[in-house]
């Protein structure tokens, strides 16, 4: 009986909001560019929405919220990177978006090629922002698996769960496309509003008077759990500092990301976005107030279950339709940055590998075609890497950042510096992945150091010592107009 | 120079939240109840938008 409220509610949630979707899109026809990039045409408050729908995923609600439950202050880390990844793009965006229009550039791999002039670069850089992205996607897909499981009380099996998340997400994407995406968006942020103002604020009221008189317990009970362990510990503070640079200058660096910015109508609809962006990372504050409420209400989840956190607070001591509502919001995060995900990275794969490297799907018919293979294609890995790798949410993400930060200097230094070379990069980003890469899998942080920063590092260096020793014969094909 | 000036202010935030942040490593003491290193993070999330707004004016945007 509980399942079939809090199943039914969540049910109702996501069938209104493609509904709201498809009412929202149906005079507009689409096409390659509609589907993949909204038209160029986002306004301020549209890519606002659009990138707050993308930004603020299942990632922020659930994943947030397990790692302040079991780790406590090392999860502060999300609330700073996104703020400095606003900072930091600022000063990119003008230059990406730039570049995109006068090209007409739909991908991210059409950006690093119209820049380096690289086949060899562009089909590396594509390969790499496609494989990265799986656990991004596995990372929806496993909270979309959460929700549904918690709300069905124990009557379905995980397994069940996340085959049936796959289908959610894939049927999703297949029926709204990136503009249907941003007006889901905006019936997304106003359930995850509410839902966060009850988790956030109304159970910590309820069981603890005041944020304040949380804090006082959290510290009676884990003094330990409010700051940042020792310099070079695990999660300690250079892990803070390295991974907030990290996944800060990564922000806007994934395949996602370069499609929403080239979404944008113009210039200043970006500029004013970065500047107003990270207000929303205020709601952060509400979800370590939830983490850390869970922690002290029902302690002893461990692992990948800690993810559940307010959700089991919720199952334990509300009426199921409270549940239903949570999860429903909880779902429609999950679902509506899926949509972004798997269409970009489908449409790396169609566009930068299928038809600029082998020739299949040229005309804009085929193309779709393809891209929508290629969703599918990408559900089933990340269903693949859920099944083989049970991990917390936010390790997935940062697995992600791993993978995407080392484009950041193809831009900050394509932007900046003129002498840069396409060797540079290049060599750089191998240099930057191989190492993040053999770090991450051996589980070697130095010094505590995120290994995705070591990476990135080396990628950077690099990139500066290989376009100083070996400089290009011909100027930079677009010379950086800042 | 106000090339340079405007990227200064932009490190200003960028700073406080990432490479500052080991020095704000504290509980104590704490702002509106919150632990200080929080309440240090949640402060210069909220003023960034105030560093930005001065840069994008420098830049003549706004």
């Amino acid at each position: 009986m509980n399942a079939t409220i809090a199943l039914g509610i969540i049910a109702v949630i996501v069938i209104g909001t493609v509904i709201f979707a498809l009412v929202s899109v149906r005079w507009i026809s689409m096409s390659p560019q509609d589907y993949i990039v909204g038209g160029r045409g986002f306004g301020t408050v549209f890519l606002w929405v659009l990138l707050a729908g993308e930004i603020y995923t299942s990632f922020t609600f659930l994943g947030a919220a397990g790692w302040t439950y079991t780790f406590g202050a090392p999860a502060f880390y999300i609330m700073a990177y996104g703020t400095c990844g606003y900072i930091f793009y600022y000063f990119l965006f003008p230059w990406i978006w730039r570049l995109g229009k006068e090209h007409n550039l739909l991908t991210l791999p059409d950006l690093i090629q119209t820049r380096y002039n690289s086949r060899l670069l562009t089909t590396l850089v594509s390969i790499i922002a496609v494989v990265a992205l799986i656990p991004y996607v596995t990372l929806q897909l496993s909270a979309l698996q959460i929700f549904l499981t918690v709300a069905g009380h124990g009557a379905i099996d995980p397994v069940v769960g996340a085959v049936a998340a796959f289908v959610l997400i894939i049927a999703f994407v297949f029926v709204t496309g990136l503009r249907g995406t941003a007006w889901a968006s905006i019936l997304k942020d106003t359930l995850v509003i509410g839902a966060l103002i009850f988790v956030g604020i109304a159970i910590p009221l309820q069981f603890f008077g005041s944020p304040a008189a949380l804090f006082d317990q959290v510290l009676r009970a884990h003094p330990e759990r409010l700051v940042l362990g020792a310099l070079s510990a695990p999660k300690g503070s250079l892990w803070y500092v390295s991974t907030v640079l990290l996944t800060g200058l990564g922000f806007f660096s994934g395949p996602q990301s370069i499609a929403a910015i080239f979404s944008a109508k113009d210039e200043n609809v970006l500029r004013r976005n970065a500047m107003f962006l990270p207000i929303y990372q205020l709601v952060m504050l509400l979800i370590f107030f939830a983490g850390f409420s869970a922690l002290l209400i029902v302690p002893g989840l461990k692992g990948p279950a800690a993810d559940q956190s307010f959700l089991a607070v919720i199952t334990r001591y509300y009426p199921p339709w409270v549940l239903g509502f949570v999860a429903g919001a909880g779902a429609l995060c999950a679902l509506v940055p899926s949509t972004a995900l798997l269409l970009s990275t489908a449409s790396v794969v169609s566009k930068n590998i299928g038809s600029d490297l082998f020739g299949i799907g040229r005309e804009d018919e085929g193309r779709l075609r393809l891209t929508r293979l290629m969703v599918v294609v990408m559900g089933l890995l990340a269903l693949g890497l859920w099944l083989a790798y049970r991990t917390t949410l936010v390790d997935l993400l940062l697995l992600t950042y791993n993978g995407i930060s080392q484009f950041m200097p193809a831009y900050a230094f394509g932007c900046y510096w003129k002498r840069t070379t396409t060797a540079g990069v290049t060599a750089g980003i191998v240099v930057g992945i191989v190492l993040a890469c053999t770090l991450a899998a051996q589980g070697i942080a130095p010094f505590g150091i995120n290994a995705g920063f070591v990476g990135l590092v080396a990628n950077v260096i690099v990139l500066v010592g290989v376009s100083l020793l070996l400089p290009a014969r011909t100027p930079a094909p677009e010379p950086a107009p800042l | 120079m106000q090339r340079r000036f405007r990227f200064l202010l932009a490190a200003i935030p960028f700073g406080a939240l990432s490479v500052a942040v080991p020095f704000v490593n504290r509980v104590e003491p704490r702002i509106l109840g919150l632990p200080f290193l929080l309440a240090w993070i949640a402060f210069w999330v909220i003023v960034t938008p105030i560093f930005m707004w001065w840069v994008g004016r420098i830049e003549g945007h706004w």
